[in-house]
């Protein structure tokens, strides 16, 4: 047995989690083994499955912003704006200029603390704990940026029905110019370490590859789609909000794996910061917001948003009430899952932590893993933070083997 | 040109076409879903299954398979009778589906034979009633299963 497994018998196997207070979105995966080698793969998640969909029906259409906000802590704006915008599209109003500008600020700065947010965990996966402490660090003044505009730091409540909440002052203005101007500088930076650290890159280069037959197979979403090769971008393909004036640039990489993830959410930092300082330039005058009626008119909404970790799906159906009749929401987590269970077939009991922190998601995956070895039939349960020094004491041995 | 590939889908396999805002709707019987969902994903760049929707419309269970390219999504739609909720499994021809397909079976009771995940719960959680409706299904009623489950 390696550092840190521990040997429970099936009987009295002691569980951490699935439900943790710390973590937002556990699942569990069950792996088996052929000694190190991972050969199969089965996920079991809705732990914290809350019932939201069903909530929904029984709440008005302005209640329901704020009870999909609650869906995710991460990317909280992507839920409220794919959820207004899809209901919006169900009227024939018109969102004024300056809203919409608001709107792709707000979501690119959100898309940036959320892969600052990750970058800093695969610091801290791989034992790289400095690069974890300065990422998040700098992920603070984005942080900071967001609690000036919005007033909270984690559950804006910014976008609403018929426009945004609240409109920037000229003070927050230059505060924004500057702090973007000061994170594409660290993410410049970032990316020069990321290529040459020795740490990262022997536990990230060529880990966890996706071809382009897989993804096109399995429809992944976001950056993992997009490592694969794959040009697929929700704001470039069907823009909303004012992505049709600013549109992004679209970053894809060959290699697939996990030192390519790491490239393509830096550069879609840098692009956020250029994206963020454009819509400042260029944004409208006028107002921010527009009455809107309570009684939606009848009708289905197919709307998606490019989410930090890829494309987001809302189906909305109203019946012409004052609730929705039903809304389907499909994160991208989902998308990615079979993605992750089939990149770790094949790979090492170390790689896991990598390879699955890697689809991006919410951090709470890890913490409740079921091993079974082939061989002795034995099983052990072990939990994120000792797969974690695991893994690295692992590639250690490895290293001073070579 | 879309249009024409869809009608030519829709001929072949007597399914109505009809256009919401941004979505075209392929109306199929639920033993035809398997070969309208293969040709939709072969037409030009529609490989992409978004994920599947099921709705409770009252008299039957309604599933939507949602592909997506560019401005448009093209949805494959079929009406499964609550007395027989009983549907082919697409994830042989596109193991996207997998998951989606399960998470329609957990929450409204749809049965997708063939794939592999129907025999476990991807969702709900172990002590929801194995005779209580599907979570979804407009025959729930939150406060009778709680008594179920025994939360109260």
């Amino acid at each position: 047995m390696g550092a840190g497994l521990i040997e429970y018998s099936p009987e009295n196997l002691v569980p951490f989690g699935p439900v943790h207070p710390s973590l937002k979105e556990p699942e569990y995966f069950r792996l088996v083994l052929e000694g190190e080698k991972i050969v199969e793969v089965h996920p079991r998640i809705g732990y914290v499955h809350r019932g939201i969909e069903r909530a929904a029906q029984d709440r008005t259409w302005v209640k329901n912003i704020y009870l999909f906000e609650r869906i995710c802590g991460i990317c909280s704006f992507a839920h409220s704006l794919a959820y207004t915008e899809g209901t919006e599209s169900l009227t024939e109003f018109q969102i004024p200029a300056r809203a919409r500008y608001l709107r792709l600020i707000i979501a690119e700065l959100e898309r940036i603390h959320s892969h600052l947010l990750w970058l800093g965990l695969v610091g801290y996966w791989t034992g790289f704990d400095t690069l974890f402490m300065w990422i998040w660090k700098d992920r603070e003044h984005i942080l900071d940026l967001l609690e000036g505009i919005t007033g909270n730091r984690v559950h804006k409540s910014f976008s609403t029905l018929g426009g945004v909440r609240r409109d920037l002052t000229p003070g927050l203005i230059s505060t924004l110019q500057e702090e973007t101007k000061f994170v594409t500088k660290r993410a410049k930076y970032y990316e020069e370490l990321v290529h040459s650290e020795e740490t990262l890159i022997s536990r990230t280069r060529g880990v966890g590859k996706l071809t382009k037959e897989i993804a096109e197979k399995l429809c992944p979403v976001g950056p993992l789609l997009r490592c694969s090769g794959i040009e697929r971008d929700v704001r470039k393909e069907d823009p909303y909000a004012a992505y049709d004036a600013i549109p992004p640039e679209v970053k894809t990489s060959k290699a697939g794996d996990v030192e390519s993830l790491l490239s393509i959410r830096l550069e879609e930092v840098i692009d956020s910061c250029r994206m963020v300082s454009e819509a400042l330039q260029h944004l409208p005058e006028g107002p921010v917001r527009i009455p809107f009626p309570r009684i939606i008119p009848r009708g289905d909404a197919f709307f998606h948003v490019e989410a930090p970790r890829g494309e987001l799906f809302y189906f909305i159906r109203s019946n012409g009430s004052a609730k929705p009749e039903r809304v389907k929401i499909r994160t991208p987590t989902l998308a990615n899952l079979l993605t992750a269970a089939e990149l770790l077939k094949g790979r090492v009991l170390a790689d896991v932590p990598v390879v699955l922190t890697g689809i991006d998601p919410c951090f709470g995956c890890m913490d409740r893993i079921t091993i079974v070895n082939v061989d002795k039939s034995k099983k052990w349960s072990v939990s994120g933070e000792e797969l974690r020094v695991y893994g690295i004491e692992y590639y250690k041995r490895k290293a001073g083997k070579n | 040109m879309i249009e024409e590939e869809l009608s030519s889908i829709a001929s072949g396999l007597s399914a109505k076409i009809s256009k919401a805002k941004k979505s075209y709707i392929l109306e199929v019987s639920p033993d035809k879903v398997k070969d309208a969902c293969e040709k939709v994903s072969q037409l030009n760049g529609y490989y992409h299954l978004s994920t599947i929707t099921g709705t409770d419309t009252g008299e039957s269970i309604s599933v939507m398979y949602h592909f997506w390219r560019g401005k448009v999504f093209i949805t494959v739609k079929t009406d499964v009778p609550k007395s027989r909720p009983h549907i082919p499994t697409i994830s042989s021809v596109l193991p996207s589906s997998l998951l989606y397909e399960a998470e329609v079976k957990d929450l409204l009771g749809v049965t997708f034979d063939g794939n592999p995940l129907m025999g476990t719960r991807l969702l709900l959680p172990d002590i929801y009633p194995e005779d209580a409706p599907p979570p979804l299904t407009k025959e729930a009623d939150p406060e009778k299963i709680r008594k179920m489950m025994e939360l109260e």
